[in-house]
C-alpha cells in the first residue's frame, strides 16, 4: 500500500456558509498503479492532487502515505517525504523561465543536495532518455508546448520518485503531443512508477488502470 | 477623457495605498528637501544683495616674520581709506568701520545696550543701502558725537518720541554722549553687518592716527566707479604700498586685494580675524547642500519611475482590456503620464505643507531665517513646472514600456518582464544605494571629527572656568572683583585677561634681541593677563618660570609659546629653549623673556596653534575676568559672584558665560553642517529603502511563480529567502563597492581643510556597509520572508 487517504474532508468558510472542497475522501492506492481521476470543473480534482503531493492540508480525516501519518507530520518532515518520494507534472508546465532546460531539470536534485558530479550524470542520462540533448541549452520560451512538459515531466522524474503527480499534463498540447505524453506515462508505470493524473479528456483517462470521478468534492462510485 | 484619467488615477492609487504612499511619500521627502535647500541657497546667495552700488572691502595678506604663515585678513590701516582715495580714482569713496565697546545708552532713566556699535565715516551711509527712516543721509554721520541707531534699538530707548534729535548718553567710557542724527530701519538679518548703533568716525578721530601705518584694525569698504578694471586696479597696489610702507621694508609684509561685498558672507573662507562678518558661512558647503539635495531629488525620481514600470505586471490587464475596447497607444501613455503628474503634484503639495510646517524648527536648526516668502509668484510657478515636468519625465516610461503590451498577451497571463527590461532598474537602485553609503560615511566622518575637535585637549583647562567680560567702566573694579571672589572657598582662581581663549586673538609686532645681535621685529599673537593666568588655566612651562605676583616687574615679562621659540630659534642655529630665557623681548627695552609655557590651542581647532607671548600688565586693562570653581554648590556660588557684582558694579550688566559653553558656540557652525549633512543622509536613506521596499515586493510578486515551483521542488522557507536576499544584496554590494572609495576620496580632501583632524578609520566604511546591508535586509525582510512562507499551491494555481 503505497498511501491510504481516510474520511477526508477539506473547506473553506465563505461568510457563515462553509464551502466542502473535498468531502469524505477514501482512497487507497497500491504501488505500481496508474489511476486517472476526473470529474467537472471545481469538483476537487486538484484540491486532492494537492493534499495528495501534500502541497495543501486538509481539515478532517487521516493520510497514510507510505506509513507515515501526513497529518502528524511537520512541515519539515512532510517537505522531505514528498521531496524524496513525489515528483509533480503540471499543465502549465511551470518551468522556470530564467534557467535552461539543463538547469531545470536539475533543480530538485539541487534541493535535494546531490553531488554535482552526480547531478551532471543523472541530468545528462535524463536528457538522452528523452531526446532533449540538443535542447538543453534553451530557455523554455524557446521550446514547443510539447517540449515544455517533456522538460517538465524529465524534472519530476530526476529524483527517482515512487509517485508522479500530474494535474492535467496534457491540459495545454495538441492531441498528438497529448498522445506522446501519455505514452510516455504508460511506458513510465510500466518501469514501476506509481501515477495519479487528474484529467478531463476519457480517452486520456483510459491509459490508467483505474479511474475515480470525482463531483462536488466526493468520489462518485461507478466503473471499477 | 481627461476626467476618466484621472478618475482612473485616483481609483489606482486608492485601491494600491501602500504603493502610491511608498511613491508620494519618497517624491515629498525629495521635493520636501529640495525645495529647503532651494530656499536655503536662495537666502545665501541673498546676503548684501540690497546694496546698489558698486561696493568693495579692502583685505590684506600678511605676511610678517614670526607669523607661522601668511593670512588673509579683512582689517586693514588707518590711513589706508583716505590715502587710497586720493591715490586712485577709481575709488569714489570709503568708510572704515570699528567696532566699538558695547555701547550703553542711557536716555532719562532708562538705559539700554547696545552691543553692536560701529564708528564710521560719514560715507557710510551714502554707500550702503540700509534704509534710514529719519535724517539726512549725508549729513548724519559727519559732525562728532552723532550717532544714527536702529529703528527697534529706538523703541526701546525711545518709546514713541521721534529719536532724532535726542541726546544719549554713555554710561562711562570715552564718548560722553551721543546726537541722535538718524534712525535706520532694522538691518536686514541677510546683511553681513549687523549692528544697532552707527557712530560718527568724527567722534574717535585723532589726527595722529593718520600716520599709524603698520597698525590692522579697520574694516575698509569702498565704492568703486562704475566699470572699473580690477585686475588693473589691483596691479597699482604694490605701488602703492611701496610708496607708504617704506619704513623699514614694512611693504614687504604686505598685499592688497579687493572683494566684492556680495562675496564677504559666503566666499571669505579662507580670510582670518573676520569680526564683521556675521554668521559667515562658506559656499562651499551651499553647494554640498545643494549636490545632495539633487541627488536626493534623483532619487526619489528613480524610485517613482522604478515602482510604477515594477507594477505594471498588476496592469497589465488593465492595458489589454483597454486596447481591445479600442484605446490607442498614446491614449494609455497619456493616461500613465496623467497619473504620475497627479501623484508629483500631491507630493510637490505635500512637500509644500510640511515645509511650512517644519520651517521654523528648520531654522532655528541652520540660524537662518527661511520663509516660503522669499518664493514669489514665478518661483512658485517655477516649481509648479517642475512639478509638472518631473511627472512627465518619471511617467514617460511607464507610459511606454506599459503602452506597448500586445492585449490578446496580457489577457493569457503571459507577459513577459525579461531580464533585460530590469537592467536599468538594478542600476537604478545601485545608485541609489551608493548615494546611501556616500552619505552615510560622511555623516560618520562629520561626526567623528566634530567631537574629536570638542573633545581634544587644548592644552588648558576649561572646565568649570565661569568668564566674566568685563568693559571699559567695569575693568577699573578688577582688583576688588577678584579680592571679594577670592573670599568664597568654591571659587579656586579668579584671573584676567585682554580676552577670551577660542578665538582669534589680536597680533602685535613685538622686537627680540639675542646677545650680541640686532633687534629682530616680529609679528605674533598677544595675550595680555593677570600674574596666575597659567595657574588657573593649567598650562605648563617647559623652560623658565611663571610671572611674579611682584608689581615692579609688571610689564616686564614675558612668556612665549613653543611654536614662537621655536621661531626665535630658527635665527640662532645653536641655542637651546634655555637660552632664550633673559633676553631682551617685548614692546620696550626693558622686557625679558621669563619662561616658555607649552603650546596650547587658543584659538578654534579649525586653526593651527600662531606663534603667541603672553604679557602680564594689568594696567592695558583687562576685558575677561575667569572664575575657576571647584564645582560645588554651583547655583551657590553663581548667585555670590552675582552679588559680588552687584555691590561693585551695580549700573553694569552682569554677562557671563562658562567656557565651554563658548567653545560649544565656536564649533557651532560645524555643528549645524554635521547635523544637515546627517539628516540629508538619513532623509536619503529612508528614500532608498521605500524603493527598495517597493521593488522587494515587485519582486517577491514577480517570481511568485518560481518561488512556488522552487518550494514544490524541495526548497525551503529559508532557502527562498535566502535566495530572494542574495538578489538585492548583490547591488547593495556593488554600491558599496562603488561608494567606498569615493568617499574615501572626498573625505580625504574635507578633511585637510581641518588643522587638527581624526584619521580615516577603514572601520567607518565597514560600519556604513554593515549599516547599509542591515538596513537593505531589514527592509525588504518582510515582503521576502511572507513570499518565502506563501503556500506554493497558491502560486501555481492561476491557471
Amino acid at each position: 500500500m503505497l498511501l491510504q487517504l481516510r474520511g477526508i474532508y477539506k473547506w473553506v468558510n465563505t461568510g457563515i456558509n462553509r464551502t466542502f472542497l473535498l468531502k469524505d475522501i477514501n482512497l487507497d492506492i497500491d504501488e505500481g498503479e496508474f489511476v486517472s481521476v476526473m470529474g467537472p470543473s471545481g469538483s476537487g480534482k486538484s484540491t486532492l492532487l494537492n493534499v495528495i503531493g501534500m502541497l495543501d492540508d486538509f481539515d478532517e480525516g487521516t493520510y497514510h502515505f507510505m506509513g507515515e501519518a501526513v497529518q502528524q507530520l511537520k512541515e519539515k518532515q512532510r517537505t522531505a517525504l514528498y521531496k524524496q518520494y513525489i515528483g509533480f507534472v503540471f499543465q502549465a508546465y511551470h518551468l522556470i523561465d530564467e534557467l535552461t532546460v539543463y538547469e531545470n531539470i536539475e533543480t530538485p536534485l539541487l534541493y535535494k543536495g546531490i553531488k554535482a558530479s552526480e547531478r551532471k550524470a543523472l541530468v545528462a542520462d535524463m536528457l538522452d532518455r528523452f531526446q532533449i540533448v540538443g535542447k538543453k541549452d534553451l530557455f523554455p520560451t524557446q521550446l514547443s508546448g510539447g517540449q515544455q512538459q517533456l522538460v517538465g515531466i524529465a524534472r519530476a522524474l530526476i529524483g527517482n520518485p515512487k509517485l508522479l503527480l500530474a494535474d492535467e499534463p496534457t491540459g495545454n498540447l495538441n492531441s498528438k503531443q497529448g498522445e506522446e505524453i501519455m505514452e510516455l506515462f504508460k511506458q513510465l508505470n510500466q518501469e514501476g512508477v506509481t501515477i495519479i493524473q487528474v484529467t478531463h479528456s476519457e480517452k486520456n483517462a483510459e491509459y490508467g488502470s483505474r479511474i475515480i470521478h470525482l463531483l462536488d468534492g466526493h468520489v462518485e462510485r461507478k466503473g471499477q | 477623457m481627461i476626467r476618466n484619467y484621472f478618475k482612473t488615477a485616483w481609483r489606482n492609487l486608492w485601491r494600491n495605498k501602500v504603493f502610491a504612499a511608498i511613491n508620494i511619500i519618497g517624491l515629498a521627502l525629495g521635493t520636501g528637501v529640495s525645495l529647503v535647500i532651494i530656499l536655503f541657497v536662495k537666502y545665501e546667495r541673498s546676503f548684501d544683495d540690497f546694496h546698489t552700488r558698486n561696493l568693495y572691502r579692502l583685505n590684506e595678506v600678511q605676511k610678517q616674520e614670526g607669523l607661522t604663515a601668511s593670512q588673509k585678513v579683512p582689517i586693514s590701516m588707518f590711513p589706508m581709506g583716505p590715502t587710497m582715495q586720493q591715490e586712485f580714482p577709481e575709488i569714489v569713496n570709503f568708510t572704515r568701520v570699528r567696532r566699538a565697546e558695547k555701547y550703553q545708552a542711557t536716555y532719562g532713566e532708562k538705559r539700554m545696550d547696545l552691543p553692536r556699535a560701529f564708528f564710521v565715516d560719514s560715507a557710510f551711509l551714502e554707500m550702503f543701502d540700509f534704509k534710514l527712516l529719519g535724517g539726512n543721509r549725508q549729513r548724519a554721520l559727519q559732525q562728532p558725537q552723532s550717532a544714527v541707531i536702529t529703528a527697534s534699538a529706538a523703541r526701546k530707548l525711545f518709546g514713541s518720541e521721534n529719536p532724532v534729535g535726542k541726546r544719549i548718553m554713555h554710561y562711562g567710557g570715552d564718548t560722553a554722549s551721543l546726537m541722535v542724527t538718524g534712525v535706520l530701519q532694522d538691518i536686514p538679518r541677510n546683511s553681513h553687518m549687523q549692528f544697532d548703533l552707527l557712530i560718527s568716525f568724527a567722534t574717535d578721530y585723532k589726527q595722529r592716527m593718520m600716520h599709524n601705518w603698520g597698525g590692522n584694525g579697520w574694516v575698509t569698504y569702498f565704492q568703486l566707479a562704475p566699470h572699473t578694471d580690477m585686475p588693473a586696479l589691483e596691479r597699482k597696489f604694490p605701488g602703492y604700498l611701496k610708496k607708504y610702507l617704506a619704513m623699514e621694508d614694512q611693504w614687504k609684509n604686505y598685499e592688497l586685494f579687493l572683494l566684492p561685498v556680495k562675496d564677504i558672507h559666503a566666499r571669505t573662507g579662507d580670510i582670518v580675524l573676520d569680526m564683521v562678518n556675521d554668521r559667515k558661512f562658506d559656499k562651499k558647503y551651499t553647494d554640498l547642500f545643494f549636490v545632495i539635495a539633487l541627488v536626493i531629488l534623483v532619487i526619489a525620481c528613480i524610485n517613482f519611475m522604478n515602482l510604477s514600470t515594477a507594477r505594471s505586471a498588476e496592469r497589465a490587464r488593465e492595458v489589454g482590456i483597454r486596447k481591445t475596447a479600442g484605446a490607442r497607444r498614446f491614449q494609455l501613455g497619456l493616461q500613465f503620464i496623467a497619473e504620475s503628474v497627479l501623484l508629483c503634484l500631491l507630493a510637490l503639495l505635500i512637500a509644500a505643507g510640511g515645509v511650512a510646517a517644519l520651517l521654523p524648527k528648520i531654522n532655528l536648526l541652520i540660524d537662518r531665517s527661511l520663509s516660503l516668502q522669499l518664493f514669489n509668484g514665478n518661483t512658485w510657478l517655477a516649481l509648479l513646472s517642475g512639478a509638472l515636468l518631473m511627472g512627465i519625465v518619471s511617467g514617460l516610461y511607464p507610459a511606454f514600456y506599459l503602452s506597448s503590451f500586445a492585449p490578446v498577451k496580457v489577457l493569457k497571463g503571459s507577459v513577459q518582464t525579461g531580464r533585460n527590461k530590469s537592467v536599468l532598474r538594478n542600476v537604478l537602485v545601485v545608485i541609489q544605494f551608493a548615494s546611501a553609503v556616500f552619505l552615510i560615511v560622511t555623516t560618520i566622518f562629520a561626526v567623528r571629527q566634530l567631537h574629536y575637535m570638542q573633545g581634544r585637549d587644548p592644552g588648558f583647562s576649561r572646565e568649570r572656568v565661569l568668564t566674566i567680560r568685563l568693559n571699559g567702566v567695569t575693568y577699573k573694579n578688577y582688583d576688588i572683583l577678584k579680592e571679594e571672589l577670592l573670599r568664597n572657598s568654591n571659587i579656586t582662581g579668579v584671573t584676567g585677561a585682554q580676552d577670551q581663549l577660542g578665538g582669534h586673538l589680536d597680533q602685535s609686532g613685538v622686537g627680540f634681541t639675542a646677545p650680541d645681535a640686532p633687534v629682530r621685529m616680529i609679528s605674533a599673537t598677544r595675550l595680555i593677563v593677570d600674574y596666575d593666568y597659567l595657574d588657573l588655566y593649567k598650562i605648563p612651562l617647559v623652560a623658565g618660570t611663571g610671572f611674579s605676583p611682584d608689581p615692579s616687574r609688571r610689564g616686564r615679562e614675558y612668556i612665549i609659546n613653543e611654536t614662537l621659540a621655536r621661531e626665535l630659534l630658527k635665527e640662532l642655529p645653536h641655542a637651546t629653549m634655555n637660552d632664550l630665557l633673559g633676553n631682551k623681548f617685548g614692546f620696550d627695552s626693558l622686557g625679558r623673556i621669563v619662561g616658555i609655557a607649552r603650546d596650547f590651542n587658543f584659538n578654534s581647532l579649525h586653526h593651527k596653534i600662531e606663534t603667541l607671548f603672553l604679557f602680564n600688565q594689568k594696567d592695558f586693562g583687562f576685558s575677561t575676568l575667569s572664575v575657576k570653581l571647584n564645582g560645588r554648590q554651583a547655583g551657590a556660588v553663581l548667585s555670590f559672584i552675582k552679588s559680588v557684582w552687584a555691590k561693585y558694579c551695580p549700573d553694569q550688566t552682569l554677562e557671563y558665560q562658562f567656557l565651554d559653553d563658548h567653545f560649544a558656540e565656536v564649533y557651532r557652525s560645524d555643528k549645524q553642517v554635521s547635523t544637515i549633512i546627517g539628516i540629508l543622509a538619513m532623509l536619503a536613506i529612508v528614500i532608498s529603502c521605500l524603493g527598495l521596499f517597493g521593488l522587494a515586493s515587485y519582486a517577491a510578486e514577480r517570481r511568485t511563480k518560481e518561488i512556488g515551483i522552487r518550494k514544490v521542488l524541495g526548497a525551503s522557507a529559508q532557502g527562498v529567502a535566502a535566495l530572494l536576499s542574495a538578489g538585492f544584496l548583490k547591488y547593495v554590494l556593488t554600491a558599496i563597492l562603488i561608494a567606498c572609495p569615493l568617499a574615501w576620496i572626498s573625505m580625504r580632501k574635507w578633511l585637510e581643510g581641518y588643522a587638527y583632524r581624526i584619521n580615516l578609520g577603514w572601520w567607518v566604511f565597514l560600519l556604513a556597509a554593515l549599516l547599509a546591508i542591515g538596513i537593505a535586509l531589514v527592509t525588504i525582510g518582510f515582503q521576502v520572508l511572507r513570499a518565502a512562507r506563501a503556500n506554493p499551491v497558491k502560486a501555481l494555481r492561476s491557471e
